[in-house]
This record gives structure tokens, sequence and C-alpha cells, in this order.
């Protein structure tokens, strides 16, 4: 019996300490989890995801990654690699298991090989779309690995004569149509038609030149203008799409003020911006502070972004390996991953995907693919966003008060609990919560109806006030009057 | 002691500041210590105002606020500007002394000291949409000291109009080159203690 009750109380502990392993794992992440406040201030915030183990391609089964370039998860929970340096793609099951490799299809009854594919992205419908770079092509394969179409050799009058059209991201919507990032060109993101012929640039960058730069360039002879630095837009990096047809394009932005971009059909940026922020503006390119010189300096250098729905992005950092969450409004949820050569810390992260709620991080240098599983914060503030942005800001006040009671420090949390109080009339616990929020757009409506509410209540008293006022002063003036005369037909 | 009446003449100044200033220069109804007092209290009103504002107007982050620096950085500013004023004016034919200068630059700050903390306190009970009101208490309380400073100092010189603004801009021209002087001056005598204080270190090491 003795025994028994041992052997429970044992399993009970056992199971009570697995309950908290990630909290244990939580402070001993091998880099600092923090993010911005509204003041621009770096303040430390528990982690919101953690390490939870990498796949080489030794591991899957499919021998040695080399140099990879990118991933694509499917929406049946297949991985994609593009394993470049080895010329094919790598498909994983949904648990990392290797499930085929694609080296080679049938065209124009040849068999052809891939030659260094950077980018790979696959339909809901299976067809699988590789950036074949130094063929100078997209290929679009079907499901079961038979070829469809080969996008080559656009013609245009805007392209140049010299043009070298070679691929290195590719995405495509539901109608088919295909947007290539293709080295070496400055213009925008390359848009194909369903048949495969090029209709242009979308989402170009307008290059920004400085007054001090214009009037230094009319200075400068023509000699010296020929020496200067050219002002060409940045490249884009990476591409994701939304099941709407949102394409989202990281660039690189060495001012860090706008490196993520979400680009409508036409090519306009339509992505918002959180006005949560002492500038403005909230910039949506990570890290807001850097350092000048040195060792990963410079402003965050963002190579891919991943949508994982619900309005919620992530963008990957190559200068810091950092992974910066965005959601629908521009507000940056939450900051983790660094540089390193521990597990769980990045060489050259070059690509990012969403597994479900697991995020996988390609690493080429190591050839690997690192997960990040969320923690319990992590998953609290992807819930409670999942819900505001189905509209249901009352389900989600529960998930903001816990999120508060793991960093107090979180703003858009008091944010979320302030529109409930809003909603549910209690006026000055609203007020009180957006001003922790830094909310003033909402502190002044809840301020307004406060005031409003007031003012109703003490109506009687205020009027009775006038009046008596309004009494008081003619009765002042009646008796001054009175006095006077008297003082006169006195005299 | 400072005099009931001269406590109340920057009142006086504030609405007649043509009659009012040249009567600080020829009849010596100013006061130095009025107008000090005056800097003082704008530069308290100005701090209050930038940690008290109400949360919907105020874009200051409370932990940057010290309002010793503050009223410390404003009498220096006030400072730099008469001096830089006098060295201009008393070259090109102006009439006021520095205490003359001073004294205007004080009396003209009395708008701002009046409407700051009435409109601290008035931007507790605004919401984002009614800001207009405070911000234009503060803007025509600035403006109204600008224009009174102008005032003042085209008075007290006796200068036309034209001849203040010119005026004006050489006494910017001579401020920054006083910030320069300031400067380079701290500079060599920090390396001048530095000296010192090496050989100290010398010798002490020495002995």
């Amino acid at each position: 019996m003795v025994k028994r009750k041992i052997w429970i109380i044992t399993i009970v502990t056992l199971i009570m300490v697995m309950d908290c392993v990630p909290a244990v794992a939580v402070s001993t992440v091998p880099y600092h989890t923090y993010n911005y406040d509204y003041w621009g201030y770096i303040y430390y915030a528990p982690a919101a995801y953690i390490p939870s183990g990498n796949v080489s391609g030794t591991g899957a089964g499919s021998g040695p990654f080399n140099n990879p370039q990118d991933i694509f998860v499917a929406g049946d929970g297949k991985v994609y690699v593009a394993d470049t340096g080895n010329n094919r793609i790598v498909v994983l099951d949904s648990k990392m298991k290797l499930e085929r490799i694609i080296d080679s299809f049938q065209y124009g009854g040849k068999t052809e090989t891939f030659s260094a594919p950077h980018g790979v992205f696959v339909t809901r419908d299976n067809m699988m779309y590789v950036a074949d770079t130094n063929n100078f092509r997209v290929v679009v394969l079907n499901g079961d690995g038979t070829l469809d179409r080969v996008i080559s050799n656009p013609t245009s009058e805007v392209l140049p004569e010299d043009f070298v059209f070679a691929p290195l991201k590719v995405v495509a919507d539901y109608a088919e149509r295909v947007y290539v990032v293709a080295k070496n060109m400055f213009q925008g993101i390359m848009a194909f038609d369903e048949n495969g012929n090029f209709t242009g640039f979308t989402g170009t960058i307008k290059v920004n030149i400085t007054t001090y730069e214009k009037i230094w360039r009319r200075l400068s002879t023509k000699k010296q203008r020929e020496k200067q630095i050219q002002f060409i837009p940045t490249e884009f990096t990476g591409l994701d799409i939304d099941n709407d047809g949102f394409v989202y394009a990281t660039n690189i932005d060495a001012d860090g003020k706008q490196s993520v971009r979400k680009l409508n059909p036409k090519g306009q940026d339509v992505i918002k911006k959180s006005t949560r922020n002492i500038s403005g503006e909230v910039p949506l390119s990570g890290d807001l502070l850097w350092r000048m010189q040195g060792d990963y300096a410079g402003a965050s250098r963002i190579v891919d972004v991943v949508y994982r729905g619900s309005g919620i992005y992530s963008i990957l950092d190559f200068t810091r390996g950092r992974i910066f969450t965005y959601d629908d409004e521009g507000n940056l949820l939450y900051i983790f991953g660094g540089r390193g050569s521990q597990e769980g810390t990045f060489k050259n992260p070059v690509a990012i995907e969403a597994l479900g709620d697991t995020i996988l991080v390609l690493d080429s240098y190591r050839g690997e693919i690192m997960t990040f599983d969320e923690t319990k914060y992590g998953n609290l503030i992807n819930e409670a966003v999942r819900l505001r942005y189905e509209g249901d800001e009352a389900a989600a006040v529960e998930l903001w008060k816990q999120v508060l009671e793991l960093d107090s420090n979180y703003e858009l949390a008091y944010v979320g609990i302030g529109k409930s109080y809003l909603a549910a009339g209690d006026n000055r616990k609203a007020m009180e919560y957006f001003k922790l929020g830094m909310d003033r757009e909402y502190y002044s409506i809840a301020y307004k109806r406060y005031r409003d509410d007031i003012l109703e209540d003490n109506l009687g008293y205020i009027l009775t006030g006038i009046v008596v006022l309004v009494l008081a002063g003619i009765t002042v003036s009646w008796i001054r009057k009175f006095n006077a005369s008297i003082a006169e037909r006195g005299l | 002691m400072l005099s009931r009446e001269k406590l109340k003449y920057p009142f006086y100044c504030m609405f007649h500041p043509f009659d009012g200033f040249y009567e600080v220069r020829h009849r010596e109804k100013g006061s130095v210590g009025v107008a000090l007092l005056l800097v003082f209290l704008f530069g308290l009103s100005y701090s209050i105002n930038r940690r008290f504002a109400g949360f919907v107007v105020n874009y200051i982050n409370p932990r940057s606020v010290d309002s010793r620096t503050e009223v410390l950085g404003i009498f220096f500013a006030v400072l730099l500007l008469a001096c830089s004023n006098w060295s201009i004016t008393s070259l090109m034919e102006g009439e006021g002394r520095f205490k003359d200068i001073l004294i205007v630059l004080g009396y003209s700050m009395l708008p701002m000291v009046l409407t700051f903390i009435p409109a601290t306190v008035l931007s507790w009970f605004i919401a984002q949409n009614e800001d207009g009101l405070y911000y234009l208490l503060i803007n025509v309380s600035v403006i109204f000291t600008v224009i009174l400073a102008m005032i003042g100092i085209m008075t007290i010189h006796n200068y036309s109009f034209g001849k203040t603004l010119v005026t004006l801009i050489f006494s910017f021209i001579a401020l920054l080159i006083i910030i320069f002087i300031i400067l380079l001056l701290l500079y060599l005598i920090q390396q001048v203690y530095t000296f010192f204080y090496s050989l100290y270190t010398e010798i002490i090491l020495k002995l």
C-alpha cells in the first residue's frame, strides 16, 4: 500500500515537473528576448518562442543540405527545401522526415535538372514553382512531378536589352499569376500572367533623395557625378502570399523604416502602420535601435517574410538573426532569435516559414532548419491577436489579462483590456488602461464619455449653482444701487 | 527689496510695450530682480507643463524631464541672448544697457508665465479633438512673448524695426560664436587640468 502511494506521488510529481519544463526553458534561451515600448526603449520580455530543435539534411534522411536558400511549407504541412548547392528540391513531411527528392523532370523529351534553385513555392492545388536560378527560368511542376510549364526569357520594352532573368524567389496567387524576385532587378517584383508572359513590375519602391543630396548633385560636375553612388531602389529579398492574393515582400532598408510591404494585385503597398510609437509610426523594419559600427552593426537586414494568418506576419533579420512578428495593425508583437553558434541560434538565416504554430528558420551555412515552438506567452499573444482580428475582442480580454501576468509592460494588452472596459461602460477603468497602453485615441473616447457622465449626473447641481450665482449677482447690484440712491438722497 | 510697484510693472509693459519699455530705459522703472524672477518662473512653468500636461497632449517622455536642468538652461539661454545682443548693439549705436536688455527679455516672458500653468490645467480636461484650444493658448503666449521682446529691444536701443531685425540676426551669429568660445575654453581648461593631474599622479607614483 505504501509502495503504491509512493508511485502515485512520483507520477504526480513527474507530471507537474513536466508541466514546468517550458517555464524553465524560457529563462535559458541563448539570446535576449525583448521588445520596444511606446517611447522606443528596450524592455526585456519573456520568450515568445523557444528553440525546439534543428533538422539537418542527414537527420531528415536526404543527405546533408548544401547551402540551402529557401523553404516553403505547403497547405498540407509538407516542407519543401530548395537545396541550392545540391541542385534539388527536398520534400519533407510535417514530421520533418524525407518524403521525396525532386532533382529532375521531363522537358521536351529530355531529362532536365535544376541548377542552383534559390526559391520554391507550392500552391494549394500542389503546383510547385521552382526558381531555377542558374538555368534562368522558373519551372512549374504538377503534383506528380511532371512539367506544367516553364517561364523564361521575359521580353518587354521596359526590360533592358542585355537583361538576364535569374529568378531568386517566386510565389503564385490563386489566379496563377506569378511574382518573381530576380537577381539585379531593382525596378520591382516581376509579375507574369498565367501563360508565363511578363506583365510588368509590381511594388516598385520609390527612391528618396534628400534635399541635401539634390543640392550636392547639382553642385558637382558631370565627372564627379559619374563617380558618386547611384541612387537605385533597394532590391526585394523575400516573398510570401496570403490566401487573398496579397503579396508580402521584404526589402533591405538601410534607414530601418520599412522593410516589408503588402502589395495588392495592383502593386500598391497597403500595409498598415501602427501609430503606437513616439515618432508617430512604428517602423516595419525590425530593430529600432542599432549600433553604427562594429559587429552586427546597422539596421536590420530583412531577408524573408512569412504570413501566418489572421494578419500576423514574421520577418527575419539577417544581421542579428532575429525574428520580428507584427500584427495586422503593424504593432510589434514579439522578438526572438539571435546569431551565434549555440543550439537555437543562427549562422546565416536566409528563410523563414511557419508550420502551424511552429516557426521554421533555414540556416544556409549550417544547412539546417531550426524549429521554434511557441511558449505560453507567445501562444497567448497569438491567440489574443487572432481573436481581435476576427472581431471577438471580448473573448481576447481574458488572454490579454494572462499576458499581463507574464509581462506587465505589454502595452497592447492594456489597450485590449481597456476596450472591453469601454464596451462595458466602465469609462474610468478604460481611461486608466488606455493610458497604460499609450493609446490617446481611445483614451479620448473614454474620457469624453466619462466627462459626459459626470456632467449629466451633476447637471442639477450645476444648473442650480448657475441660477444661484446669477441671482446673487442681481441682488448685489440691486443692493449697491439702493445704497447709492440712499447715499444720494442723504446728501 | 522689490517694491509693489516694480512687481506690477511687467503687467503694464505687457499691454503698453512701447511706453513701458521706454520708461525702463529712461526712467528706471524696471528691475533686474523682477526680470530674473520672471525667467525663473518661466523655467518652472515650462518644466511643469512638460511633466504634468494631460496625457492627450503630452508627448514628452517623463523620464526625460529634469526641472533643474531646464530652469538652469533657460537662465543660461537668456543670459547668452542678452550678452550677444548687448555685444552687437553696443557696436551698432544701440542705446540700451545690458541691464535693460535683461529686463526686456525677462519682462516679455510674462505672457508665457501666465498661460503655461493654466494651459497645463486645461489640458487635463480635454479630449484629442479639442486640443486646439490648448495649442492656441500656448502658441499665442509664445508669439506674444516674441513680439514683446522685439518691441522691447527696438525701444530700449531706439532702433527702427528693420535695424532691430538686422541686429537680432547678428546677435544670433554672436551667440554661436560665444558658444563656440565657451566650448573651446572648456576644452582647453580640461586639457590643462589633465596635464596637471597627470603631473600630480606621476610625482605621487615616483615618490
